[in-house]
C-alpha cells in the first residue's frame, strides 16, 4: 500500500470518526431530552373523588353551578388545588330522575360556558357555541357534547373526579 | 477589506478627538482585536440614495427586538414561572414598584409597536418586489422571523397567568390537540397532563425566553448577513427608469458601483441602484431618527397606559371572555367560521397553513419580471385581497366580541 492510499484512508477514517463522534454526542444528549418532552403522555393520574353537593338542594330542570377544590389531576406537581366549575343537572325524564355533573368547559376551544337562564341554553362567549340543558351541542362550532364528571352518589351527597368522560 | 491608505484615514477619523496615549491605546488594540476593519466592515457599506427612510424599517425591527430582550431580561428579576406565583409577582410590581412596571410595559408596548413595523417592514419589501433573485432564500429566512416573532407575542401573552392568560393559555394549547392523529398527544405534551397545570406554564415561560429567543437570534444573523451580501437590492425607487435607460446609461451606473452591488450580476439591470450613499452616516441617521421615535412612544405608551393585569387566573370562570390579542383576531375569526368536527382543523390549520405557505412561496410565485408595483399587478392585486380580507375578518371579530 502506498503512502498516498494510506492518507487518504487515514482522512477518510478521522472523517467518519468525527461523524460518528457527533452523532453519538448528539443522540446521547437528544435521547433523554426527547424522552423527557413525551412523557407527559404517560404520567399516571390519580383522581381522588371529591364532595360536591347535597343533591336535594339541586333543582330540577335547572343547571346549578357548584365550585369545588380539585388537584389538577396528579399529572405533574402538586400545587395548592385550583377551582372547578361543576354543572349539577337534574333532568326530569319519564319515570326518573336522572343526575349528571357536566364540566363547564366548551368543546369547541374550551372556554368556559355558563347557563343562560334568558336562552335556555349553555352559553359559549368565545365563539358563540351552544349547548341544550343535558350539554349536547346545539348551535355554533363545538364539535361534541359538553363532557361529564364521573361522578357517585353516597346518600343524597354528590361526588365527582376530575375525570372527564364524553357526554350524551 | 481597506487597502492601507483608507485604513490609516479610517484610523485618523476614528482617533481624531484624541491623541497621545488614547491614540496609542486605540493602536494597541487594533492592532490586536482589528477594530478599525470591523468598523470599517459594519458601516462604510454603499447603500441606496433613495428610499432610504423606507429602509429604516428593517434596523427599526432589529432595534425593537433587542429593546424585547432587554426589557425581557429584567423584567425576570422579579417575575416568578409559577401558578401560584406568576400573578402574585406581577401584581406586586404593578403596584409597589413603578420603575418595573414601566418596564413591564414596554415590554408588551415593544411587542405590539415590534408587529406593526414588522408588518410595515414586510410590505415595503413586498411592494418594492426586493425577493426577487438573489434574495428569494432572504424573504423566506424573513417570513420565519416574522412566524418566530408572532410566536414570542402569543407565548408571552400567557405568562402574566391572570385571566386573560390563563384562557389565551388554555385555548392556544387545545387548538392543537385538533391536529390529526397526534393532537391529544401534543396537547398533553405541551399542558404537562391532559389539564392545564403548572407544568404548563413552566414549559411555556421556557418556550418564551429561550427556545424561540435562541432561534430568533442567529436568524437574524442569518438575515443581516445576506442582506450585506446582496445589498438593498431592488426598491422601485432606486431603479426607476432601468427599463428605458440606454447602454451608456447603465454602463456608468455600473462603472459607478460600490460592493457589495457588482458582486451579483445576475440581473445586472438591478444590479446597482440610480445613486448611492454611504451607510454611515446617511442611513444611520435614518434608522436612528425612526428608531428613537419608536422607543420614544413605547416608552410614553408604557407610563400613560402600561400593561393591563386583569385578576388571577380562575379555571372556575363563569362569565369570563377571553379575547384574543389583536394581532390574533383573524385567525379567532376563522374558528367561528370553521365550526365543527373537520372543519375546525381546516379553520385552525389548513387555511393559516396554506397562507403562510403562499407567504414564503412569493418569490418564486412571483414571475413577473419587473420590480415596480404596477408593473406586477399580478401579485399586487392578491396581495391587496388577502391584506383587505385579514382586516375584515380582524373587524368582524372585534364586532362579535364587543357585542355579545
Amino acid at each position: 500500500m502506498s503512502i498516498a492510499q494510506k492518507r487518504i484512508s487515514r482522512r477518510k477514517f478521522m472523517i467518519l470518526a468525527i461523524n460518528a463522534a457527533g452523532a453519538g454526542a448528539g443522540l446521547l444528549i437528544a435521547a433523554p431530552i426527547v424522552g423527557s418532552i413525551l412523557s407527559p403522555i404517560f404520567y399516571k393520574s390519580k383522581y381522588p373523588w371529591v364532595m360536591v353537593a347535597d343533591i336535594q338542594h339541586v333543582p330540577v330542570g335547572v343547571p346549578t353551578a357548584y365550585v369545588v377544590m380539585v388537584d389538577q389531576g396528579g399529572d405533574s406537581w402538586q400545587v395548592p388545588k385550583v377551582p372547578r366549575t361543576v354543572y349539577v343537572v337534574k333532568l326530569n325524564l319519564i319515570n326518573q330522575v336522572q343526575l349528571i355533573a357536566l364540566s363547564n368547559v366548551c368543546t369547541h376551544m374550551q372556554c368556559d360556558v355558563h347557563w343562560d337562564i334568558n336562552l335556555n341554553v349553555f352559553f359559549c362567549p368565545c365563539h358563540g357555541g351552544e349547548y341544550s340543558m343535558d350539554g349536547t351541542n346545539i348551535a355554533g362550532p363545538p364539535p361534541q357534547p359538553l363532557f361529564r364528571y364521573q361522578h357517585k352518589l353516597v346518600g343524597n351527597t354528590l361526588f365527582i373526579r376530575n375525570v372527564l368522560v364524553g357526554g350524551s | 477589506m481597506a487597502d492601507e491608505l483608507q485604513r490609516s484615514a479610517l484610523v485618523a477619523k476614528l482617533t481624531r478627538p484624541v491623541a497621545g496615549l488614547m491614540a496609542t491605546t486605540y493602536r494597541w488594540v487594533d492592532e490586536r482585536l482589528g477594530v478599525t476593519d470591523l468598523v470599517h466592515q459594519l458601516l462604510y457599506e454603499a447603500v441606496p440614495k433613495r428610499g432610504a427612510w423606507a429602509y429604516s424599517l428593517g434596523s427599526a425591527t432589529l432595534i425593537l427586538i433587542v429593546l424585547q430582550i432587554t426589557t425581557g431580561m429584567f423584567l425576570l428579576w422579579t417575575y416568578v414561572p409559577s401558578t401560584t406565583e406568576a400573578w402574585q409577582s406581577l401584581n406586586f410590581i404593578e403596584y409597589h414598584d413603578e420603575f418595573a412596571a414601566i418596564v413591564r410595559g414596554m415590554h408588551l408596548w415593544g411587542a405590539y409597536v415590534l408587529f406593526v413595523v414588522i408588518g410595515m417592514h414586510m410590505v415595503r419589501t413586498f411592494v418594492s418586489g426586493s425577493y426577487k433573485k438573489p434574495r428569494e432564500l432572504n424573504w423566506i429566512i424573513g417570513v420565519v422571523l416574522f412566524l418566530l416573532v408572532l410566536g414570542l407575542g402569543i407565548t408571552g401573552a400567557m405568562l402574566p397567568w391572570d385571566q386573560a392568560a390563563y384562557w389565551t393559555a388554555t385555548v392556544v394549547t387545545h387548538v392543537v390537540s385538533y391536529l390529526p392523529i397526534f393532537g391529544t398527544q401534543v396537547q398533553e405534551i405541551l399542558r404537562g397532563g391532559p389539564q392545564m397545570g403548572p407544568a404548563t406554564l413552566t414549559r411555556f415561560f421556557a418556550i418564551h425566553i429561550w427556545l424561540l429567543p435562541a432561534l430568533l437570534v442567529p436568524m437574524i444573523g442569518l438575515h443581516l448577513i445576506l442582506l450585506r451580501r446582496h445589498g438593498e437590492h431592488g426598491s422601485w425607487v432606486n431603479y426607476e427608469g432601468v427599463e428605458e435607460e440606454t447602454e451608456a446609461e447603465r454602463a456608468k451606473r455600473m462603472a459607478n458601483a460600490e460592493a457589495p452591488y457588482p458582486a451579483l450580476p445576475s440581473d445586472p439591470g438591478y444590479a446597482v441602484p440610480m445613486d448611492l450613499d454611504e451607510f454611515f452616516p446617511s442611513q444611520v441617521f435614518k434608522d436612528a431618527v425612526v428608531s428613537f421615535g419608536l422607543v420614544l412612544l413605547i416608552f410614553v405608551m408604557a407610563v400613560v397606559i402600561g400593561a393591563p393585569l386583569e385578576r388571577a387566573a380562575n379555571p372556575a370562570a363563569l362569565n369570563y371572555v377571553p379575547t384574543p390579542e389583536w394581532f390574533f383576531l383573524p385567525l379567532d375569526q376563522l374558528l367561528v367560521q370553521f365550526p365543527q368536527a373537520w372543519m375546525i382543523p381546516v379553520g385552525v390549520f389548513i387555511i393559516p397553513g396554506i397562507g403562510t405557505t403562499l407567504l414564503m412561496l412569493v418569490p418564486f410565485l412571483d414571475r413577473t419580471p419587473g420590480r415596480q408595483p404596477w408593473r406586477r399587478p399580478e401579485v399586487m392585486v392578491p396581495a391587496l385581497f388577502v391584506v383587505l380580507f385579514l382586516v375584515f375578518e380582524a373587524l368582524l371579530a372585534v364586532n362579535r366580541l364587543f357585542n355579545l
